[in-house]
C-alpha cells in the first residue's frame, strides 16, 4: 500500500473543516435535480394498489385513455409479459415478482397501471377513471402470522412465506453454552423505520425510436447495478441503455430501489414520442419507497459470572414486505458484525426472511447493524443487571482491546484498528456520568426520573458485495471498487468526474482537499462534476454512493487517477527541463527541479504540450492529460460460508444520552447527548460532524418517533409526515461530538467509514437511557419505538415496552 | 401538489365572497390560510369545484378591543394569523389564553399562514385554537346572504369538521371577553412540538385567595370527533377549595359522556389518562397553592 508522502506533496487541506463547494448552488436552488431537468415531458401517474392481497380480476383502462390529454397506458399484466422477473439476490425460494402487479397484488400501493399525460394533473385525473375489479384475498402482515402453517401464501410457488432460513455459526458454540455460568435470553421486536430524502424518487426516460434504445435521467443511488437491473429485466443489450444521473437530494440507501420503476418508464416511453418524466409523490414515498424491515430478534449470551461473554446466539426473523430483490439482505448484514466491539469467539446466527403484506424493503441507513447493535447494547444491560455489574464495567470486561487489532471476528470479519475501551472512558468522562448518576439519584427523590444510557457500536462500510451469495450460491457481484477520471485542462486546472453521484456527502469538497494536496494548488481549482453518465463516467458493477464506500474505495480511484496524470506531468516536464523524472517535484500548480526551482514548468504549459503542441511531446507519450483510474479494496476476501468479510472497514463510536421520562405523560426529555466517534481518518471533519450528527437525528427519530404502522387488513396508517412521525429541532438533544482517530491501514488514507454511524449507536443509547429512568418501575425495553403509550402503560401495568 | 381541477376565486370583500359562496354552496368552499384544505386537495382526499380564496379581503384582519372594563372585549378578525395573535401585545395583556395557545399551533410556517377563522371553520377535532375559543366562552359571527348572525362558542362545534355555519356563511369575526381576574392557560400533549394535540386543554380559571374556584371553564381538544367544554369537571370544581383530592376527583370526569377517539397515537385509554393529567396540571399551572 501507498504511503503518505507517495500521495501527498503539501498537507494544507486534507484535515481541515474547509466550507462545502456544494452548498451555495444548493441554497440558492441552482442544483439541477431530475424534476428541474427542462424537458418537453409526458407525465407519469401512478394507479397503485388499495388493497394489501388480492387477485386482480379485471382492469379496465379505456375510460382514461378516452380522456384528452392522455397519452398512453401500461398495465402490471402488460409489463409481466414483456418483462423477466425481479431477480432475487439472497433468498433461496423460489418467488416470481414482476416490476408491476401481474395476476394479484401483494401490498398496498403496489404499481398496478401507469399513465403518462400531457401533464400530472390529468395523468392523476385518468387514474380516477380505471376501473380495476379485485378478489380480496386472505392478508398476511405480521411476521407471526406468515409464519403460521396454515398462513395464505404470498408467493404461492415458494410453497412458504419464508423466502430464507440459514444457519450460520462460527467457533464453537455448543462449548461456550457448556463452559457458561448463564445464559442470558431476550427476545426483542424492532419496528419499521426509514429515510425519508426531501427529494423523493424521480426519472425522466426516453426511447430513441432510431436504434430502439433508452435514455435515462434518474437518481440513481447505484447506477452499476441499475444499469445491469433495468437491462436484464427489459432483455435489453446493455449499450441500448444509458443511465444519466443528475444532482440527487439524499440517497440513505432508499434510492437502491428505483430500478423497477425506471423499467416501467422505459416501457411507457416506447409509447410516447416524447420523454416520460414521473416525480414520486410523498405518499407514494412512504407506502412503497422502500423501508427498512420490521423484525423479532431472541438473542442469547453464553456467559462466565464475572461478565465475560463466551459466545452470543441470534435468531433473526426479518419482515421483508415484498420485494424480493432485497428480501435477506438485513440479516446477513447484521450477522457480519454480530459480535458488535466485543471480543465473542463463538456465534451462531439463524436467519429468516420473512415475506408479508408491508411495503417492499431495503437498504436503508445502515442495514440491520442499528438494530444488531440495539439488541446487542441492550443486552449488555440486561446482562449487567442479571450479574449485578454496573454497564460501563460489563463493556470493558469484554472489549476487543487495542492490542488485538487487526482484530479478526470468528466469522472472519476484520476490524483493522481501533481503540473501544478509550473511546467509552472518553465519552463517560465528557458527558460528566459519575456526576449525572448522582444527580440520578437526586432527582429519583423529589419523583423525577433520569435514566443514562451507554452505547458502543461498530459501524462498517465498503460492502464486499458478495455477501448475500452466503446462502445462495457464487455471487454475480464480488469485492468493493470504484472509479475515477482526473483531466488537467487548458489552464492547468483539475476536472474530476465519478462513478459514483454525491447525494449531500461532500463529495466535491473532500476530492478537492484531496487532490489540492496532491497537486499542491487551491482546491478551487478542483471541479468535480457532480453527475454520472453510465457511457461517459468510469464505470463498475460497483458504481454509487453506498455502504459509506466513498472514504475508501471512491477516494482511492481519485488518488489513483490523480496520480496517472501527474506521474504523466512529471515526464513531460522533464522532457521540457531536461532533468531526470526522480530531480523533480510538484509544486506550487508546476513541476519544477529539486535543485534550481526556477526551472519549472507550470500545469498550464505542460497541458498546451499535451494538448495542443503534441509534436513537442517526449517520444512515446500520448497526447492529452485524462486518466482513469479504478481501485478496489484490496482486503475483501473471496465469497465463503466459512471465512468472509461482509464489510471492509470499521468505523466504531460511543453514545452516551441522559434523559428525563414523565412517567405520568410518557414524554422523554434529553438532558445529554455525547458522542466520541472514530472514524480513521477525518478528511474533513465539518463533514464528518455534520453527518454523525445528522444521522444519530434519524437514530432518535427511530428509537422515539418514527414508525410505519399496518392495520390488520395490511392497510399502512402512517402514510404521510403527520403520521410518519421524524423527528423536529424542537425536542433533539445539542449533540455534543468528540474524535478520535485510529487511522486504517487498509484504505490509503487511513479513513473508515462515516455517514451511517449515528444512526447505528444511538437507537441503543436511547433506548438504554429510557430503561435505566424506568428502573424504579422495573420497566424492561424489548421493543421500538418507545412511544408515551408504552412508557404509561409499562410503567403502570406491563412492565414492558 | 396535485389537486383535482377547480375554478378559483379572489373575491376582494366579504360581501362577494358569500355571494360566490351562495351561488356555489356545498360545491365550494372558502379557502383562508390554507393550512388544513391545502393538504387535502393536494391528497385529493377533499375535492370541490369552486375554491374562494378569502386572502384578499383585508377587512378580516384585525385585532381591536371594544369598550373597557371588566365589559370589554377584543374582537378578531376571522383571517388574523396565528403568528399574529400570538405576537398582539392586546391580547398578551388582555387576553393571554389566545397567544398562548396560538404559540404552539404548528410550526413557523403554519403559524405565518393559517388563521384563527380558518382553524374555528375548518373544526379539525385535534385543533388548537377551538380549545381556547371554548374555554372563552367566545362569541363567533357568521356572514352570510342574509345578514350576520352571532353564534356562541359552546354551539358552534357540531362534530367531525362540522360546525354551525351553512355553506354560504363565512366566519368573519371572532369575540372574546376580556377576564383580567382569570389565570388562562393552554397545555398540549403531542408527540412532536409541532404535532396535532393528543390532548390539549384550555383554561379559564377565576379564583378567590382562600382557593376556592369562583368561575372556571375549561375547553378540550384532541379526545373526541369535536372540540367539548368538560362540563363535568367544571362542575366538580366552582365552588369548591382546589384541593388535590378535589381536583383529581373532578379530573377523572374530564371525557365523561364523550366518545374517546383513538389512533395510532393513543389509545382510548391513553388519550383518557392524558386528558386527565393535562387538566390536573394545567389547574396546577394556574398558580393554584395546593
Amino acid at each position: 500500500m501507498m504511503n503518505l508522502d507517495e500521495i501527498f506533496v503539501t498537507r494544507n487541506w486534507v484535515g481541515k473543516s474547509v466550507r462545502r463547494d456544494e452548498d451555495i448552488r444548493l441554497i440558492k436552488g441552482e442544483a439541477a435535480y431530475v424534476d428541474d431537468l427542462d424537458m418537453d415531458c409526458a407525465h407519469v401517474a401512478f394507479l397503485r394498489s388499495v388493497y394489501a392481497h388480492a387477485r386482480i380480476t379485471k382492469i379496465d383502462t379505456s375510460k382514461a385513455e378516452a380522456l384528452p390529454g392522455v397519452i398512453a397506458v401500461v398495465t402490471g399484466p402488460e409489463v409481466a409479459k414483456q418483462t423477466k422477473p425481479i431477480v432475487a439476490r439472497a433468498i433461496t425460494q423460489p418467488a416470481i415478482q414482476y416490476v408491476m402487479a401481474d395476476k394479484k397484488v401483494r401490498y398496498v400501493g403496489e404499481p398496478l397501471v401507469a399513465v403518462a399525460a400531457v401533464d400530472r394533473y390529468i395523468a392523476e385525473d385518468a387514474l380516477e377513471l380505471i376501473d380495476v375489479e379485485y378478489e380480496p384475498l386472505p392478508v398476511v402482515v405480521e411476521i407471526a402470522d406468515a409464519l403460521k402453517k396454515d398462513s395464505p401464501l404470498i408467493f404461492e410457488e415458494a410453497g412458504s412465506n419464508v423466502l430464507l432460513h440459514d444457519t450460520l455459526e462460527h467457533g464453537n458454540m455448543d462449548a461456550a453454552y457448556q463452559e457458561a455460568d448463564l445464559v442470558v435470553k431476550e427476545h426483542f421486536r424492532v419496528h419499521r423505520y426509514s429515510s425519508t430524502p426531501l427529494e423523493t424518487w424521480a426519472m425522466i426516460a426516453k426511447h430513441e425510436k432510431g436504434n430502439d434504445s433508452f435514455v435515462v435521467w434518474a437518481n440513481d443511488q447505484q447506477p452499476g447495478r441499475s444499469t445491469a437491473n433495468v437491462c436484464n429485466t427489459l432483455g435489453i443489450p446493455n449499450n441500448r441503455f444509458r443511465l444519466i444521473v443528475p444532482d440527487s437530494g439524499g440517497g440513505f440507501g432508499i434510492k437502491l430501489a428505483i430500478w423497477p420503476h425506471i423499467v416501467i418508464l422505459c416501457l411507457l416511453a416506447k409509447k410516447v414520442d416524447k420523454p416520460v418524466k414521473w416525480v414520486q409523490t410523498r405518499r407514494e414515498h412512504l407506502l412503497g419507497g422502500s423501508h427498512a424491515p420490521d423484525c423479532d430478534v431472541e438473542i442469547e449470551l453464553p456467559m462466565k459470572k464475572d461478565g465475560k461473554i463466551l459466545g452470543l446466539f441470534i435468531k433473526d426473523i426479518e419482515n421483508d414486505g415484498s420485494f424480493v430483490h432485497t428480501a435477506g439482505i438485513y440479516g446477513l448484514i447484521k450477522f457480519a458484525t454480530m459480535v458488535g466491539c466485543y471480543d465473542i469467539r463463538a456465534t451462531r446466527a439463524e436467519l429468516l426472511s420473512v415475506v408479508t403484506q408491508k411495503g417492499p424493503t431495503v437498504q436503508n441507513r445502515g442495514v440491520g447493524k442499528p438494530t444488531m447493535i440495539f439488541v446487542l447494547e441492550r443486552m449488555m444491560d440486561i446482562a449487567a443487571k442479571k450479574l449485578g455489574l454496573d454497564p460501563v464495567e460489563i463493556r470493558f470486561r469484554n472489549f476487543i482491546q487495542p492490542k488485538q487489532m487487526p482484530y479478526t471476528t470468528p466469522s472472519g470479519e476484520i476490524y483493522e484498528s481501533g481503540n473501544y475501551p478509550e473511546c467509552l472512558q472518553k465519552a463517560l468522562s465528557l458527558s460528566g456520568y459519575d456526576e449525572l448518576k448522582k444527580r440520578q439519584i437526586e432527582m429519583r427523590k423529589n419523583g423525577k426520573y433520569i435514566g443514562l444510557g451507554i452505547s458502543a457500536g461498530i459501524e462498517p462500510g465498503t460492502s464486499n458485495l458478495g455477501y448475500y451469495y452466503t446462502s445462495r450460491g457464487v455471487p454475480e457481484y464480488m469485492g468493493n471498487a470504484e472509479g475515477a477520471i482526473v483531466s488537467i485542462d487548458y489552464d492547468g486546472n483539475v476536472n474530476v468526474v465519478m462513478g459514483s453521484v454525491d447525494q449531500g456527502q461532500g463529495h466535491a469538497t473532500t476530492i478537492s482537499q484531496v487532490i489540492a494536496d496532491m497537486l499542491d494548488i487551491h482546491p478551487e481549482r478542483v471541479s468535480v462534476d457532480s453527475h454520472l453518465d453510465s457511457l461517459v463516467s468510469p464505470f463498475l458493477g460497483h458504481s454509487g454512493a453506498y455502504s459509506n464506500k466513498f472514504n475508501d474505495v471512491d477516494l482511492g480511484a481519485v488518488i489513483m487517477a490523480t496520480k496517472k496524470v501527474r506521474d504523466k506531468m512529471v515526464r513531460i516536464a522533464s522532457h521540457v527541463l531536461g532533468v531526470e523524472t526522480g530531480g523533480l517535484q510538484v509544486k506550487n500548480g508546476a513541476v519544477c527541479s529539486r535543485k534550481d526551482e526556477q526551472k519549472s514548468v507550470s500545469f498550464q504549459e505542460i497541458a498546451s504540450l499535451a494538448y495542443k503542441k503534441i509534436l513537442l511531446l517526449p517520444e512515446g507519450v500520448e497526447p492529452g492529460l485524462k486518466e482513469i483510474a479504478y481501485y478496489k479494496n484490496p482486503m475483501a476476501k473471496l465469497p465463503s460460508r466459512d471465512d468472509f468479510n461482509v464489510q471492509i472497514t470499521h468505523s466504531n463510536s460511543v453514545h452516551v444520552v441522559a434523559v428525563e421520562v414523565d412517567v405520568e405523560t410518557g414524554e422523554i426529555t434529553f438532558l445529554k447527548y455525547v458522542i466520541v466517534h472514530d472514524c480513521g481518518k477525518q478528511l474533513n471533519p465539518g463533514i464528518v460532524e455534520g453527518m454523525t450528527i445528522g444521522s444519530t437525528v434519524h437514530g432518535i427519530g427511530a428509537a422515539l418517533l418514527e414508525e410505519f404502522v399496518y392495520d390488520e387488513n395490511g392497510q399502512p396508517l402512517s402514510a404521510s409526515f403527520m403520521d410518519y412521525m421524524k423527528p423536529l429541532a424542537g425536542g433533539l438533544p445539542r449533540i455534543e461530538l468528540a474524535h478520535m482517530e485510529s487511522p486504517c491501514p487498509y484504505t490509503l488514507l487511513g479513513t473508515k467509514a462515516v455517514g451511517e454511524g449515528g444512526a447505528i449507536g444511538s437507537v441503543a443509547a436511547v433506548a438504554n437511557a429510557v430503561e435505566d429512568a424506568l428502573s424504579p418501575f422495573q420497566v424492561k425495553v424489548v421493543s421500538l419505538p418507545i412511544t408515551p403509550q408504552k412508557v404509561v402503560k409499562a410503567v403502570k401495568e406491563t412492565k414492558e415496552i | 401538489m396535485i389537486p383535482s381541477k377547480f375554478e378559483y376565486f379572489a373575491p376582494a370583500s366579504l360581501a362577494e365572497a358569500v355571494s360566490l359562496l351562495s351561488k356555489y354552496q356545498e360545491e365550494a368552499k372558502p379557502l383562508a390560510g390554507g393550512q388544513s384544505l391545502i393538504s387535502l386537495l393536494k391528497l385529493r382526499l377533499a375535492s370541490l369545484k369552486y375554491l374562494v380564496d378569502l386572502a384578499g379581503i383585508a377587512e378580516l384582519n384585525y385585532i381591536r378591543e371594544e369598550g373597557a372594563g371588566p365589559s370589554g372585549t377584543i374582537s378578531i378578525g376571522a383571517l388574523t394569523t396565528y403568528a399574529q395573535i400570538k405576537e398582539s401585545k392586546l391580547l398578551q395583556s388582555k387576553c393571554p389564553l389566545l397567544p398562548q395557545t396560538a404559540s404552539v399551533v404548528g410550526d413557523v410556517q403554519v403559524r405565518n399562514r393559517g388563521t384563527l377563522g380558518g382553524s374555528l371553520a375548518h373544526a379539525d377535532p385535534a385543533g388548537d385554537m377551538p380549545a381556547a375559543i371554548l374555554a372563552l366562552k367566545a362569541e363567533l359571527k357568521a356572514v352570510g346572504p342574509q345578514g350576520e348572525r352571532w353564534i356562541q362558542a359552546d354551539d358552534f362545534f357540531l362534530g367531525m369538521m362540522e360546525t354551525a355555519l351553512s355553506p354560504d356563511e363565512i366566519l368573519s369575526e371572532i369575540r372574546v371577553p376580556v377576564l383580567p381576574d382569570h389565570k388562562m392557560i393552554y397545555r398540549k400533549a403531542a408527540r412532536r412540538p409541532s404535532d396535532f394535540a393528543m390532548v390539549g386543554i384550555a383554561l379559564c380559571l377565576k379564583a378567590r385567595d382562600d382557593q376556592t374556584c369562583e368561575e372556571i371553564s375549561i375547553g378540550v381538544t384532541g379526545v373526541t370527533d369535536k372540540p367539548y367544554r368538560a362540563e363535568e369537571t367544571e362542575k366538580r370544581l366552582r365552588g369548591k377549595k382546589l384541593e388535590p383530592k378535589i381536583i383529581e376527583e373532578a379530573a377523572s370526569a374530564i371525557t365523561e359522556g364523550v366518545d374517546v377517539m383513538e389512533n395510532m397515537h393513543a389509545s382510548q385509554d391513553f388519550r383518557s389518562h392524558l386528558a386527565r393529567v393535562y387538566v390536573s396540571r394545567a389547574i396546577a399551572a394556574a398558580g393554584i397553592r395546593s
